[in-house]
């Protein structure tokens, strides 16, 4: 199948994480949780002048919201036209293997842990892309704190969530 | 609609670059992420559980080429930084949230969309749970979430505990995650169902 190296891949987004961070580009870290509490604001109606955590993310949440749209063009152009890999699928290959092959159990564990990834991303004040990506490419201590607990906490429940001995 | 419109407005009178140009980080940021792959459940969930070391080969060498970069970029006043606090309570208990939601749904929040983008059903249910997190983060966030979070202790560095040696602390950051980057073994969970 066709796909970029891991080291492309890393070299092609310390690129785009330097350019998103320079005065030409737009002079802030990428980010990809804050716009999830401000499309809630949107989906469920919410009185921005009501709620003080609304009002904290308006600036982020509409900023990485018109990013996040940009994601959904690049992924979905890039998954028909290049690595040629769209396909409407409800299980990974992998949960099938390591888990079970159950429709409901996967949805039911999806919507589960959706909601429980954005309370720990906001409680913690950023993801994958704010705190591992772009905080500790500033040597940031709070994104090493948060680098640090979120690797042990996925390799303990990688252990133990899955059936590892399926391996045949 | 015109929430939509009001999104886009805001970002416009932002000065974080121009419309198209978040948009065009977004894009990129979603090419680069579907045409490696590293939005599978099998490299997510595969690393959780051992089996495929491609999202920390690439997290690695992503943070360290970065940190060097970003670095001497902020000397020459090219860039700045944006540093989050230390809220031990908030890093801990939300850190251990999160390892624990991006071993389970195989994704994260800035690979989700990419999935959704390429058909996955599961990572778009994933994301209307995360909806309502979303939503109860922001209805309870002064009674219960601020609380929770503890109080902030500042936006320290690493290279604030160096103060001198900025410029060789940054470079032996940089180059130590770029050789743990190459020197961790490269394992890969293939996904049957996309060899041909």
């Amino acid at each position: 199948m066709n796909k970029l190296p891991w080291w492309v891949g890393g070299i092609l987004m310390s690129g785009l994480l330097l350019l998103t961070f320079s005065i030409f580009g737009a002079d802030r870290p990428i980010g990809a949780s804050t716009y999830v509490p401000y499309f809630a604001g949107i989906v469920f109606d919410l009185d921005v002048e009501k709620y003080s955590y609304l009002k904290e993310v308006q600036n982020a949440g509409a900023w990485e919201g018109v990013m996040l749209l940009g994601v959904l063009v690049g992924g979905f152009v890039t998954s028909i036209f290049i690595t040629k890999s769209f396909k409407i699928s409800i299980i990974p290959f992998g949960w099938e293997k390591y888990k079970n092959n159950s429709v409901l159990s996967r949805i039911l564990w999806s919507f589960f842990s959706g909601f429980l990834m954005i309370i720990g991303a906001r409680l913690a004040g950023g993801c994958t892309s704010g705190h591992f990506m772009s905080g500790m490419s500033q040597l940031a201590i709070s994104s090493m704190i948060f680098g640090t607990v979120v690797m042990i906490s996925l390799l303990v429940t990688g252990k133990y969530f899955y059936k590892l001995d399926k391996d045949k | 609609m015109d929430k939509i419109i009001g999104m886009m407005e805001s970002v416009i009178h932002q000065e974080h670059g121009s419309l198209a140009l978040v948009f065009l980080i977004g894009i990129i940021f979603g090419g680069i992420i579907q045409y490696t792959r590293v939005d599978k459940f099998e490299k997510i969930a595969g690393f959780a559980m051992l089996k495929d070391t491609i999202v920390p080969k690439m997290l690695f060498l992503t943070v360290g080429l970065t940190s060097i970069g970003l670095y001497f970029m902020i000397e020459v006043d090219g860039a700045h930084y944006h540093i989050k606090p230390i809220v031990w309570q908030g890093l801990i208990i939300g850190g251990t949230l999160f390892g624990i939601s991006m071993a389970i749904l195989g994704k994260c929040p800035g690979t989700g969309p990419v999935s959704i983008a390429e058909g996955r059903i599961d990572v778009l249910i994933g994301a209307i749970g995360g909806l309502f997190g979303g939503l109860i983060f922001t209805l309870y966030y002064d009674d219960f979430f601020k609380p929770l979070m503890g109080e902030s202790l500042g936006k320290t560095k690493l290279t604030d505990f160096f103060i001198g040696y900025e410029h060789l602390v940054v470079l032996i950051f940089g180059i130590i995650l770029t050789v743990i980057a190459i020197i961790i073994p490269t394992k890969e969970l293939e996904d049957k169902d996309e060899l041909n």
